[in-house]
């Protein structure tokens, strides 16, 4: 074989195997990266290119619903840090120490974690978030020495954010909820309605070169957050008020121990119109225990760990060492103040179950009348104690009422009667009606945290029930529900008989105000007939009128309610005697319900407890003032009539003479006060409800306006005796509560005792009968 | 005895014309006159360098202007550059085809040892970035001594391989001589370092010999040798601890990476991403987004990376197959040149074309240790460009004496 032969054949061999090896190679090569990998390599390579920087979507608004803004996101600032920017070597730790110490100074946040966060390499690092503008202009002026330092502007950089304010702060507090630092909601409509309310977060996309200078082009994408949407409450803030501030006087005068609740509900379409677990928290700082609680938990000691057993039997709690004894101590106050949140927190007109005592009565009659087991012959027979097997139960009346038809049962609120009617109408259909009234249910309102009843179970059956299960049930006790349970079957006794879906929600408004979502009303079944719940409704305000729940009465609005006494058998105050809960459940007005509203104290420990002296005079007060504003039309008796307010008329521009004489003219004392022609301002001022006959002060400058009066004790005086006190003061009263009974003496007084107030001042007075016990 | 006598005969023919051919009086006219500028020289060759130095230089544009923008301000920075040397690299070109190769006889030894000298010339200059000493000369009037070491290795073979193209399957001149060439260059080399510079000579060398004619158990125990080393090497646990060295090798995608190996791997991990983001039909033409600072210095050894972000697999493909055609041409052309040292030259030089080539992209797509290799007629490079616009005068200059058919 020749030279040029082999060469020729060898030459053709290594042509073969650089094409085909080599660029074989190469092209499987470039194919597998291309077409295989080539999606994974393009996301990564875009996910440098692009600083993707999210933005915060702006949360929805929580409004009351007139409106008035309940939560509200306001503008502020989040700072985040690109430490993929920082400089390698010694240089670049210079600078990541410089800026760690820098924002940990501005932001007082740990230098040491901050510093390892500069040693990341990424794009994005959230260094704070909800930063306010105070040092929000102290991390601008830190850009700016970046900048001029080491030429690095865009390591810190600045984002929109948002911050959560709620003007009330505690107001509904357990209601509204609040939001966690990543703007969440984390509690009551807050977290409910989360999903409306947070939004869509938006995201700036933009080209960005292996330096982070500006491209020569413009390469942004800007996907723009989508704010959430608003939710309008069935919540009148108005209403909310006036029952937080006679919950809060109801605890105060009755001393109650675990704080109370109240619910206000439109009784026709189960909107909630106030709902109040009072004493609440601070909305704008949830995270805060009250000072009373952190008193408590600062007290925490020995004695403490040995009474809530920290110890195990065989421990010695006085052999301790110090070290240790430091460790459970600081263990029982977290769990302390743990439980002190949980506590504040807690919506307990949703999540507490009690018995409903005597208020329950209303749903036992409604049964025996729906099934028509008493009819207006029926006799029950009361000798103060009933006899069922080897126990005997007592009425409070220890007396006993003797023989009362039904109606009287009730009227009497007597224990031994509703034995009776509730054996007529036998175990099984209670538990019937005890479920088609929505008690073995939640009533899957638009809140957090509902609880379940607890009611008679044997042989692991629900519902099944002894003799006496059915006896004490009968009148309420030794089952739980929970006070929405009770409001909501009230409502259906009072609105002819519909269980509907109480809510807190009314509308969801876009970010726009377009209205996204109507709540409808819900009405899950007719459970009484229309006939059972007139008659109903005319035994509850005979009872409110002359019965057992007499205190509950509101001039003009024929209230008609239920008191109840439930015990807790649970002793909270340690002094050997179990507690009670004091409620009063009741609507107006009788021949027309509109709203159904239940007071709840727990576990008053001011001497009296039953819910005809604590909770009934509450509701009274409530319901004297929220009627009125949810323009229920009011139906006065005669005698109520002379005790009518009217409305301050206008008389500020008049000359004094024209001025007394309209004012006169209208039927108000008047009292003139300064030396000028003409009257410049006056007390009540103009369209505020005032009672007829009422002193009206005209001031003519301003040299009286600073006249303050003290306003006196009010409390435990007859009508006419509070009028003649308030005059001889120059004060004006209200007269609300129950004003009909020969022995009606006043509870409260809406302005307190030795308050500064303006001559004219229009003080509401409450008044109710004798304690009556139930 | 009729083979023999053959082969004998084409043997002693074969040797005529080689010693004509080197010497000045027995060489036939050949077509290297000026006036005949297209005549004599292989056109097709010519269209596949004209096609690929316009194509390259578009895509040295496009690589390039970010990076130009960004560090120079002016974007036009290198395309005005590499069109400057694209001229004089073509005039360089065609006049080169003009001269004879068979002077490059006499220069093999010469051409050698200046490339021995600028070897040591350049581990006594300073260095440059990164600490290598690779480069004689400043800026544009720069060049890598390891190119004239390609080229002096090539030149040499194939003179060597000529001249005693009848010993050639003897151990001393087939293969001591080009074994001892390697490891003296290689052995320079180490001091720069330019380990893929190694490499290419490496298999140039071999190529060379083995195109020559040398036996193939020289080869095989070479392979074998080569291959006990590489054991060795990963038997002590050497070859691990290179690889780790050779900046993060094989690593670039890794999701565990500390911060230096991060850096180390940058340019890598970048031409990944740009390759990857071309998938099969590109980004469109300037439409790269790798090449905006992410891609460290994308008009150099990774514009190929580029390539391929905006042009695709299909477009990048494409590109192979227009170098695979030279490559070819390169061949056809070395194969009917007239004599044993135009062969050799012309499968020298255009094996050398195709090797960086397949080396470049090995590199850009990690799986080659990023070592520095540039991709002809597409990576910016005054030196590098001119350097083988001068190789490809050499292939035309052999190609006029081949027979192939011109119109």
């Amino acid at each position: 074989m020749g030279a040029n032969q082999k060469l020729r054949r060898r030459t053709v061999w290594l042509l073969i195997i650089v094409l085909a090896v080599g660029f074989g190679a190469v092209i499987t090569r470039l194919a597998y990266l291309q077409l295989v990998q080539g999606e994974e390599l393009q996301r990564r390579a875009i996910e440098q290119q692009l600083a993707d920087t999210p933005i915060s979507a702006k949360r929805g608004t929580i409004y009351d619903t007139k409106g008035k803004i309940l939560a509200q996101s306001a503008s502020v600032w989040q700072v985040v840090m690109a430490p993929a920017y920082f400089d390698d070597g010694a240089e670049g730790d210079e600078q990541r120490s410089f800026v760690a110490s820098r924002l940990a100074s501005i932001l007082d946040l740990d230098e040491a974690e901050l510093l390892e966060d500069t040693k990341q390499n990424t794009y994005y690092v959230s260094v704070k978030r909800k930063v306010e503008s105070e040092q929000k202009e102290q991390i601008i002026e830190l850009q700016k020495e970046l900048a001029e330092k080491y030429q690095k502007p865009g390591i810190i950089s600045l984002l929109d954010d948002y911050k959560r304010y709620y003007p009330y702060s505690d107001l509904a507090s357990s209601v509204i909820g609040f939001t966690g630092s990543e703007d969440q909601g984390l509690w009551g409509v807050e977290y409910q309605y989360n999903d409306y309310l947070s939004g869509t977060p938006g995201r700036i996309i933009s080209a960005q070169n292996g330096i982070q200078t500006e491209m020569p082009f413009d390469y942004n994408q800007n996907i723009g957050a989508i704010d959430g949407s608003s939710v309008v409450l069935t919540i009148d803030e108005t209403v909310q008020s006036i029952v937080e501030k006679y919950m809060k006087q109801g605890i105060i005068d009755n001393q109650v121990h675990e704080r109370g609740v109240c619910i206000v509900m439109n009784v026709n379409n189960g909107e909630i119109v106030a709902m109040a677990s009072v004493n609440g928290f601070d909305l704008n700082d949830p995270f805060t225990i009250l000072p009373d609680q952190k008193k408590e938990i600062e007290a925490i000691d020995l004695d403490y760990l040995i009474k809530h057993d920290y110890f195990e039997e065989d421990e010695d709690p006085y052999k301790l060492s110090e070290e240790k004894k430091k460790e459970l101590i600081e263990q029982a106050q977290n769990e302390a103040e743990s439980a002190a949140l949980a506590r504040n927190w807690r919506n307990k007109a949703i999540s507490d179950t009690y018995y409903p005592g005597s208020v329950f009565k209303m749903v036992t009659l409604s049964m025996a009348l729906q099934e028509g087991v008493v009819n207006k012959d029926s006799r029950f027979v009361c000798s103060g104690a009933f006899q069922l097997y080897e126990d005997t139960i007592h009425c409070h009346n220890t007396a006993g009422h003797g023989t009362q038809t039904y109606q009287e049962c009730l009227w009497n609120s007597c224990n031994p009667g509703f034995i009776q009617i509730g054996q007529l109408v036998g175990k099984t259909k209670f538990w019937e009606y005890y479920q088609a009234f929505g008690f073995s249910d939640k009533t899957g309102i638009d809140l957090p945290g509902e609880s379940e009843d607890q009611f008679f179970v044997h042989d692991g059956v629900e519902g099944n029930m002894l003799d006496t299960d059915l006896a004490v049930a009968s009148f309420g006790q030794n089952f739980s529900i929970t006070p929405i349970q009770m409001i909501t079957a009230a409502s259906a006794v009072a609105n002819g008989g519909k269980i509907v879906q109480p809510h807190v929600v009314k509308q969801i408004l876009d970010n726009e105000g377009n209205v996204v979502k109507n709540a409808s009303t819900e009405t899950k079944r007719q459970v009484i007939s229309e006939s059972v719940s007139e008659e109903m409704r005319g035994i509850m305000e005979e009872n409110c009128i002359s019965g057992s729940g007499k205190n509950g009465y509101v001039a003009g609005y024929r209230v008609g309610g239920k008191t109840g006494t439930s015990e807790k058998l649970i002793d909270v105050n340690d002094d050997g005697a179990d507690d009670y809960i004091a409620s009063f459940c009741g609507f107006a007005p009788a021949n027309n319900p509109q709203y159904a509203a239940l007071v709840f104290f727990d576990a008053p420990l001011g001497g009296n407890y039953y819910g005809s002296a604590v909770a009934a005079p509450v509701f009274a007060s409530i319901m004297s003032e929220v009627l009125p504003y949810l323009e229920v039309a009011a139906q006065y008796t005669d005698e109520e009539a002379s005790n009518i307010d009217t409305a301050a008329g206008a008389y500020s521009g008049m000359s004094v003479d024209d001025a007394v004489a309209a004012a006169e003219r209208d039927g108000f004392t008047v009292t003139v006060k300064g030396e000028g022609s003409t009257v410049v301002s006056q007390n009540p001022s103009t369209g505020a409800s005032m009672p007829t006959g009422g002193t009206i002060v005209l001031y003519t400058d301003q040299s009286g306006t600073d006249e303050k009066v003290t306003v006196p004790n009010l409390v435990g005086f007859s009508v006419s005796e509070v009028n003649g006190i308030a005059s001889s003061y120059g004060l004006n009263v209200s007269v609300t509560g129950m004003v009909s009974s020969s022995d009606s003496t006043s509870t409260t007084q809406s302005v307190p005792e030795g308050t500064e107030v303006a001559p004219g001042t229009v003080i509401t007075v409450t008044f109710s009968g004798g304690g009556i016990a139930d | 005895m009729l083979t023999i006598e053959n082969t004998s005969r084409r043997r002693a023919r074969d040797y005529e014309s080689e010693r004509r051919a080197s010497s000045k009086k027995g060489r036939r006219k050949i077509n290297f006159s000026l006036l005949n500028i297209g005549k004599g020289i292989d056109i097709p060759f010519v269209l596949l360098i004209f096609v690929l130095l316009a194509i390259g230089i578009t895509m040295m544009f496009s690589a390039s202007y970010p990076v130009a923008y960004y560090e120079i301000g002016d974007s036009y920075y290198y395309l005005k550059r590499q069109l400057i040397f694209a001229l004089i690299g073509l005039v360089v070109m065609i006049a080169v085809s003009f001269v004879d190769y068979h002077y490059y006889h006499r220069f093999a030894a010469i051409i050698l040892g200046i490339s021995y000298f600028a070897l040591v010339l350049v581990l006594v200059l300073p260095s440059q970035e990164g600490g290598v000493h690779r480069w004689i000369g400043v800026g544009m009037f720069g060049i890598q001594a390891s190119e004239i070491s390609k080229f002096a290795i090539i030149l040499f073979m194939a003179h060597w391989g000529s001249r005693y193209y009848d010993r050639m399957d003897t151990l001393k001149y087939g293969v001591l001589p080009g074994a001892a060439v390697f490891l003296s260059t290689a052995f320079l080399l180490l001091f720069e370092p330019h380990y893929s510079c190694i490499v290419i000579i490496g298999i140039l060398t071999v190529v060379m010999m083995y195109v020559s004619g040398i036996k193939i158990k020289w080869l095989a125990i070479g392979a074998a040798v080569l291959a006990v080393l590489i054991l060795l090497l990963w038997v002590t646990g050497m070859l691990t601890y290179a690889m780790e060295r050779m900046d993060g090798w094989g690593q670039a995608l890794s999701d565990d990476l500390d911060r230096d190996m991060w850096n180390s791997t940058w340019q890598t991990r970048n031409s990944l991403y740009a390759i990857g983001s071309g998938g099969l039909f590109g980004l469109g033409l300037g439409q790269s987004r790798q090449k905006y600072l992410y891609l460290p210095e994308p008009q150099n050894d990774f514009i190929f990376a580029i390539v391929c972000e905006e042009l695709g697999l299909v477009g990048a493909v494409l590109i192979l197959l227009i170098f695979a055609l030279l490559v070819w041409r390169g061949i056809i052309i070395s194969l009917r040149a007239r004599d044993r040292f135009g062969k050799l030259l012309g499968i020298g030089l255009t094996t050398h074309i195709g090797l960086q080539v397949v080396l470049n992209i090995l590199v850009i797509t990690d799986w080659l240790p990023n070592t520095g290799i540039s991709l002809p007629f597409f990576s910016y490079g005054g030196s590098s460009l001119l350097t083988l616009m001068f190789e490809m005068g050499v292939i035309l200059a052999v190609s006029r004496t081949s027979n192939i058919e011109k119109s």
